[in-house]
């Protein structure tokens, strides 16, 4: 009489309980593991509040001599990522053509051309900075190539799918009427693609606006540099600004691109 | 009457083992309107796309305008396709662009590589492309977008942009399978009438036996990739029909055996 009724089927709740079990496992064992406990972060919140307080409150305006320069840093990585985007979307485009069984002259090789952008892409964009780093010293070139290496791989990728995607028919046509591969491509891809390719390459610019910030501070210049020196001279009132600078500085360009995009997708 | 198309005992085994076309032989005169039909997978996509080399054929050989076709590679497999027009089920225009330019694309064979890809055409293509579109009822609309214009409107652009590559053969895969009655009738009179004009031969892959029957001067009958049925639609028999679809005429029409 007083039996409930259940509201979901009973495998399903299986699978839930199972899940929720599993979870918990895995979070005891990670937790053991890497020796993470979450009660001594707890503890010690008194000393990270401090520090919140004390060192980071109130944000603190840097020098008016180096205000300029902390500016121009800003730039500087707003540039590195532009730069290094729209090199590596230009190389992505003609590589990309390449990259599609569909559209690619050597349709046997597309496979190769997707499996190396498949490897350079799952190679962080700090990995490559420190690599580059490594071999050819510090500056924004280095951050340049280490930036456009990721995004070119990414965005070669993103390119062969939405060209798979979009063109496929109309190749078709062209190859009827004897066109030929760069014809092909000038007259059917290009036109049927371009707002997906712009799309993908304004995201990409979102992405490698963070990206910029961080290889930056390893080394690359611009902001994330300027940003790194302050923490290392325990001047974290002053760090703290320019963390809300990049904040403001990644917010407005996210904004915008993606009222561009949205534009593009009418 | 010449001789502008021939298959040699065509056959076709796609990767997976299906066998598309056994052994097919016929051949195609100048200014022959040709229907194919068949039910689906009988292989009649497989013969129109093995004539301009979308698809290589497994044994046998096609002789189009005097070349064999399976040999054509490079620059001659593209002056082969520039003299076979194509229309498609789904029309396959560049959507993004203007109707003219999708007309235009017609020449693309004619024309070399780099004036191609800048498109930039002669001005007499672009009369001839205006006239096309005048002579389907599509001047109007030479400036709007593909994506704009309506099933039959587009089908009409791949009419003319066919007919712009001044070919000596049409192929027409399912040309009017995506359209409403009215605008299929407008379709396939076109096709009748520009092709009829130009003495183009035509090759027309059709669902719609009514249609088979009243526009073509021969039709080719397609079961399980063999021709068992090739002459002029006043031989096509009931007995016919049944061996090519497996089911008498009367089921072929919808709601047809209630009303008898």
């Amino acid at each position: 009489m007083n039996k409930k009724i259940p509201v979901i089927a009973k495998n399903q709740k299986i699978v839930y309980t199972a899940f929720i079990i599993v979870a918990i496992i895995l979070f005891v064992l990670t937790s053991l593991y890497t020796k993470f406990n979450i009660f001594t972060l707890l503890k010690n919140s008194d000393e990270f509040w401090s520090f919140i307080v004390n060192d980071f409150l109130p944000p603190a305006l840097p020098k008016a001599s180096s205000i300029g320069g902390v500016l121009s840093s800003v730039l500087v990585t707003l540039a590195l990522a532009m730069a290094s985007t729209t090199v590596a979307a230009i190389l992505a485009f003609f590589v990309a053509l390449f990259g599609s069984e569909k559209i690619s002259p050597f349709p046997k090789l597309a496979k190769y051309v997707r499996a190396v952008a498949t490897f350079l892409r799952n190679i962080p964009a700090l990995v490559w900075a420190f690599i580059l780093f490594s071999s050819l010293g510090i500056g924004t070139g280095v951050g340049f190539v280490a930036l456009c290496i990721t995004s070119f791989a990414f965005m070669v990728r993103a390119f062969v799918e939405t060209m798979d995607d979009v063109s496929n028919d109309s190749v078709e046509s062209l190859l009827t009427v004897g066109a030929g591969f760069p014809q092909r491509v000038a007259q059917a891809i290009v036109p049927s693609c371009l707002s997906g390719f712009l799309s993908w390459f304004l995201y990409c610019i979102e992405v490698n606006i963070r990206a910029s910030t961080i290889v930056g501070m390893v080394g690359g210049g611009g902001v994330g540099l300027t940003l790194f020196s302050y923490i290392k001279g325990f001047q974290y009132d002053v760090a703290l600004s320019i963390i809300l600078l990049i904040a403001l500085m990644i917010i407005v360009v996210d904004r915008i691109t993606a009222m561009l995009r949205k534009e593009l997708q009418k | 009457m010449d001789s502008i198309l021939k298959f040699d005992n065509v056959s076709k085994i796609y990767s997976n083992g299906t066998q598309a076309l056994k052994n097919v032989s016929f051949s195609v005169n100048e200014g022959e309107f040709i229907s194919v039909i068949g039910p689906s997978g009988s292989g009649k996509s497989t013969i129109l796309r093995s004539i301009n080399k979308l698809i290589d054929i497994s044994s046998g050989e096609i002789y189009f305008d005097g070349d064999t076709v399976s040999v054509q590679k490079g620059k001659n497999l593209r002056h082969m396709r520039r003299k076979i027009g194509m229309i498609f089920q789904n029309y396959n225009l560049v959507y993004s662009l203007s109707v003219l330019q999708n007309v235009l694309h017609g020449c693309l064979g004619y024309m070399n590589g780099i004036s191609g890809v800048l498109g930039n055409y002669s001005e007499e293509d672009k009369k001839r492309a205006l006239s096309l579109l005048q002579e389907l009822g599509m001047k109007q609309f030479c400036y709007n977008r593909a994506s704009d214009l309506s099933g039959g409107q587009k089908q009409r652009v791949g009419i003319a942009r066919a007919i712009m590559q001044n070919p000596k053969l049409l192929l027409c895969d399912e040309p009017i399978a995506s359209l409403d009655p009215s605008s299929a009738k407008t379709i396939m009179d076109l096709l009748k009438d520009m092709t009829h004009k130009r003495n183009i031969a035509c090759i027309v892959n059709l669902h719609q036996l009514d249609a088979a029957l009243k526009y073509s001067t021969r039709i080719i009958g397609l079961s399980k990739g063999t021709v068992i049925f090739d002459g002029a639609p006043s031989e096509m028999t009931d007995d016919v029909i049944e061996s090519i679809y497996g089911t008498s005429r009367e089921n072929l029409m919808m709601g047809g055996a209630e009303n008898e």
